[in-house]
């Protein structure tokens, strides 16, 4: 087979010029499917994150370009937002595929965990989640459940801008009669009705993922941590109280619906004491049991919380872990660029008249 | 499939223009007559819908196939990669983009075989010559030509949703679902929004059933013009139909379509 080879070395010429455009700058990170690398874009001279899907087993490798990476091009190709990730490029071979995307310095996992030099005020909280609702509704609105909502899906730059990242999970919804896995979203952050095998759900996979995230910038760890389905199911009825056939109708025909003891739950103010009314109205919404009467990001974004004092940090103000905030420092920005930023962020709430 | 069509690489980057598509043509017109590329075309069209069903595909995915074999000959010539392995590229790309589930390529490969020697040997005297190396490469050519934009619009939703207020009867309904089919073997799709070729495949079924639908379109807030430029698009294939058999002429057609260069191998 002297034609193949020939092939073959004409592809890997193509990625090594791809390669030459991208220069690796440092390693980032790895995940079950695939390895990030920090790089240069030698044509546009800016900093790129380089996800290299992994090549899986033999069979893997020839269904082609791998399905999680297609879901991620596919869908980023149609949604443009600045609180969803860019996609720049999209190069490889066979079923050596690479994406590229905005550079990210770090995500809202690292920013949560790092409780030594981080301190998370309200203002802080409230930019980080408004602008997780902003990506969302947007997606939400295009008909795009992202599915894996987590802390470290929540990518964060240094000028304090979060993007929502990591689409390979994500689809389209809406379509009647479809039927989706339950398999999907880490458990932690994994809503009652997923945990019950439901097969037809909405955005409220999302809102209530949105809602353990919030939890979790609260209180600092995650907030239903479960080792098992059932663990899980558990430990949000005890926060919460057991859903009843009156609060949850039709509950009892979910596929893998079990009966749990009865928690009363306590309510929110309780769990989160630090937290004031308007932040509660939203965490209760976000973390009802029913998925029919969660909230949206629409109906979300337009409560209280947001409107009311205290406004939501400007992105360049929001704390950073100390090995990016030193980075921050040294480009010192100039007046200009901090006008801007200010604008461009709407951290001040609007001035209101006084008479 | 859903989404919102206006601000979708659909729409923002897939709507060609005639004159523009014509100028990415030339070098193929220079070897075929229009007529001539539009029947090779066709004839690549019927081989996918051909696969598609012995796959037992849905007909939005065949209709997704042969929009990415469409687009990439929008933008290459017919040289770059021999339409006979593109076919099955389309195929096996369109279906992991609709999320059908997963078609081995051993099936593909083997289904491709059988339909050549079953259904097209008017075409091909040899056996389907490729195998699954050839097409995971063309794969990653078919994503790089076609910019990554996988999501396709088609005009079977907005059509159901068309009848459904235009009360339509049943038999109205599968004429211009056909007509859809149809359209696919013409430039429309490159060149329309899916929810105009919907109206002027409506149109026609109208026509066809002598149903008067006058007050319905005239109350639409759309341009009548176009519309009427897609039903002649449409009506051109028919009047080639007429005259035109596949079985006849297809095969000097494809000795004279323009041909990838062998490969110089190091034999």
């Amino acid at each position: 087979m002297e034609e193949e080879e020939v092939e073959e070395k004409k592809g890997r010429i193509r990625i090594e010029e791809k390669l030459k455009r991208y220069e690796k700058i440092d390693f980032l990170g790895e995940g079950q499917f695939a390895t990030v690398y920090k790089a240069l874009d030698v044509e546009t001279k800016q900093i790129v994150a380089v996800k290299k899907i992994k090549l899986g087993s033999r069979e893997e490798a020839r269904d082609g370009i791998n399905r999680t990476a297609l879901r991620e091009i596919k869908l980023l190709q149609e949604v443009h937002h600045p609180n969803l990730i860019g996609l720049f490029d999209v190069f490889g071979y066979k079923s050596n595929v690479s994406l590229v995307f905005d550079f990210m310095d770090t995500d809202l996992e690292v920013i949560i965990k790092d409780t030594d030099t981080i301190i998370l005020t309200p203002s802080n909280i409230k930019a980080y989640i408004l602008q997780t609702l902003r990506g969302l509704e947007f997606l939400h609105l295009h008909w795009i459940l992202h599915r894996d909502l987590k802390p470290n899906n929540l990518l964060v730059n240094a000028e304090g801008v979060l993007k929502i990242g990591d689409f390979g999970l994500a689809r389209f919804f809406g379509s009647p009669n479809r039927q989706y896995s339950h398999q999907v979203v880490t458990r932690w952050y994994r809503s009652p009705e997923l945990l019950f095998g439901a097969r037809s759900y909405g955005t409220g996979v999302d809102m209530w993922a949105v809602g353990c995230i919030l939890a979790e910038m609260l209180v600092r760890c995650p907030y239903f941590p479960g080792d098992s389905d059932l663990d899980q199911l558990t430990r949000i009825f005890t926060a919460l109280g057991t859903p009843t056939d009156d609060n949850w109708k039709d509950m009892t025909k979910l596929p893998d619906y079990v009966s749990f003891k009865h928690f009363d739950g306590s309510p929110l103010s309780d769990l989160f004491p630090a937290a004031g009314d308007d932040l509660l109205e939203l965490l209760g919404s976000l973390l009802t049991i029913n998925p029919n009467k969660r909230c949206n990001c629409t109906q979300a974004l337009q409560m209280g919380y947001f409107s009311n004092r205290p406004p939501p940090t400007p992105g360049p103000a929001l704390p950073l872990p100390p090995n990016i905030r030193d980075k921050r420092d040294q480009q010192k920005p100039t007046l200009k660029r901090k006008i801007l930023d200010e604008s461009t962020f709407g951290g001040s709430l609007a001035k209101k008249l006084q008479f | 499939m859903a989404g919102n069509f206006w601000q979708s690489a659909h729409y923002q980057q897939w709507l060609l223009d005639s004159q523009d598509l014509i100028q990415e043509r030339r070098p193929d017109l220079e070897v075929l007559s229009e007529e001539e590329y539009q029947k090779i075309m066709i004839f690549f069209s019927n081989f996918i819908q051909q696969l598609g069903e012995t796959l037992k595909l849905r007909q939005q995915v065949i209709a997704t196939a042969t929009t990415f074999l469409k687009r990439f000959y929008a933008r290459n010539s017919l040289r770059c990669i021999d339409p006979l392995l593109l076919a099955p590229t389309s195929v096996f790309l369109a279906s992991k983009v609709e999320e059908f589930g997963v078609i081995s390529n051993s099936r593909l490969i083997s289904t491709c075989q059988t339909v050549v020697k079953n259904k097209f040997s008017y075409a091909y005297t040899t056996e389907f010559p490729y195998r699954t190396t050839h097409i995971l490469e063309c794969e990653f050519y078919l994503l790089e030509s076609m910019d990554c934009c996988l999501i396709v619009y088609q005009p079977y939703r907005p059509l159901v949703q068309y009848m459904q207020d235009l009360g339509g009867e049943g038999e109205v309904l599968q004429l211009a679902w056909r007509i859809v089919n149809d359209s696919l073997r013409t430039d429309v799709c490159l060149l329309f929004p899916p929810y105009e070729i919907a109206l002027a495949c409506i149109h026609m079924a109208c026509v066809v059933h002598q149903k008067d639908c006058k007050q319905w379109f005239a109350e639409l807030n759309t341009d009548l013009d176009r519309i009427m430029e897609i039903t002649r698009y449409i009506l051109n294939l028919y009047e080639l139909w007429k005259t035109y058999d596949e079985r006849k002429e297809i095969q000097s057609l494809l000795q004279k379509m323009p041909k990838p260069q062998t490969q110089p191998g190091p034999r």
